[in-house]
């Protein structure tokens, strides 16, 4: 990270170790939150996306800073039948949930 | 395995809990925001309490902070809301204080916090990286188009940070009022945001107020983008920003990424082929020969200054310095 990537080796204490492992804990407890509340979210953002696809069809697509594209209806996505609309990725790439080439993880 | 994807995520909803590491005194109060689960680097907002003192030294991680809220004392100097300080792993610091307390947003980015008390460097410190900036007042915002393509006028940036192996940034950036972007963006490398003030809306992730975060690995999608009343927030990449822009918002992160190898096929495809071609396959990391070269160096007081009179040379193996005219010899062959 920035991000110089400046770390001086040194033992960690005991009690730095301990204080790690419990806000790691923490961290997965977030997490799940975390993910649970996007789950809710996805009616919401079912009604987002289609707002989203009207102004790309009427106002354009942000191409690059205000350059703009409309896009015709022909072009917008479809959503995948057997994919969930999932927006939170653990890992990212890395992640044991994450589909790969089209597979379900 | 790195930081897990943190987002959205708002401090605001939290309580703070004492710190408790040791050399970060009394009167120190955290929120975690996400940490590295390999390293324990992390970010944090803290809160000193008014009378706060923490004594002179350095940290083992580089870090960074920014004031947020109130008045910072470091060493003699005063420090108010957007004052930003990058410090090299080994950096003395000079005794920090608040007199009435303050908020400060905290990022460690190669370990956990940690707080040795010296009044001196390290001799590892790399001092010369040290900087601090009063972002609010000493920087002029920018066109927000540091990368192409760029985000839409409205979104402007200060950059207060960047390392130029990498092209990690970290910088404030801001959204006007009523600004919107509609696309849908990632990146090829991780993205961290902490809101000052303000709020702005993404397609995927909803609103996110004052006090909200995200850590995002790469190759997620975000956007679109929007700020009704606008925003203010400190940005953070931890390698070189591109704005990959689409519009299809069920696409995986590793859909993604190889959408990014096909476009740097298409980019470079001399560089792809050299990379990916087996016979160059690296197990570990492509190998910068600038940074394996035999180079001259300072051989044992060696001066490398040019030293060509007609009479001597230039040579950087390794053997001792003569009079002019004095016998010598060497220890091995060499042209000249």
């Amino acid at each position: 990270m920035t991000f110089k990537n400046l770390y001086i080796d040194h033992e960690r204490s005991s009690e730095a170790e301990e204080w790690v492992k419990e806000e790691l804990a923490e961290q997965e407890e977030r997490f799940a939150k975390i993910e649970a509340a996007m789950e809710d979210l996805a009616p919401t953002r079912e009604k987002w996306y289609q707002e989203f696809f009207d102004r790309l069809r009427t106002n354009g697509f942000n191409m690059d800073g205000d350059d703009k594209m409309p896009i015709p209806e022909s072009d917008l996505p479809v959503k995948p039948a057997d994919r969930k609309d999932q927006v939170v990725w653990k890992y990212g790439v890395d992640s044991d949930d994450t589909p790969r080439n089209g597979k379900e993880g | 395995m790195a930081r897990p994807h943190i987002e959205p995520f708002c401090d605001r909803d939290e309580h703070f809990k004492p710190m408790r590491l040791l050399g970060f005194g009394t009167g120190m109060h955290y929120k975690m925001l996400s940490m590295d689960t390999d390293t324990g680097a992390c970010s944090m907002t803290a809160q000193f309490d008014g009378g706060y003192k923490r004594s002179p030294g350095f940290s083992w991680s580089e870090y960074e902070f920014i004031v947020i809220e109130g008045e910072l004392k470091v060493g003699d100097r005063t420090c108010r809301k957007g004052h930003y300080f990058y410090v090299p792993a080994g950096y003395a610091l000079p005794e920090i204080s608040s007199d009435q307390g303050c908020l400060v947003l905290y990022m460690y980015n190669t370990g956990e916090p940690s707080h040795e008390e010296a009044t001196e460097h390290h001799p590892s410190a790399q001092t010369q990286l040290y900087h601090d900036v009063d972002s609010y007042m000493d920087i002029p915002w920018a066109a927000g188009n540091v990368a192409k393509p760029s985000v839409a006028s409205g979104c402007m940036i200060k950059l207060l940070n960047y390392n130029p192996n990498s092209f990690a940034m970290t910088f404030l950036y801001c959204m006007t009022p009523n600004f919107y972007q509609d696309n849908i963006s990632y990146h090829d490398c991780a993205e961290e945001s902490y809101h000052l003030w303000g709020t702005s809306w993404m397609m995927q992730f909803g609103d996110v107020p004052t006090g909200g975060y995200f850590w995002r690995p790469a190759y997620i999608n975000h956007g679109a983008f929007a700020s009704e009343y606008g925003c203010i927030a400190l940005g953070r990449v931890d390698s070189k920003l591109f704005n990959h822009f689409h519009y299809n918002p069920w696409t995986t992160p590793v859909e993604n990424a190889e959408r990014s190898e096909a476009r740097l096929l298409a980019r470079d495809p001399l560089l792809y082929h050299w990379a990916f071609s087996k016979d160059h396959n690296h197990p570990h990391s492509p190998k910068d020969f600038e940074m394996f070269m035999p180079r001259r160096g300072n051989e044992d007081g060696h001066d490398t200054e040019h030293k060509s009179d007609g009479h001597r040379h230039d040579h950087w193996h390794g053997h001792h310095h003569h009079d002019d005219h004095s016998p010598h010899s060497h220890d091995h062959h060499h042209d000249h």
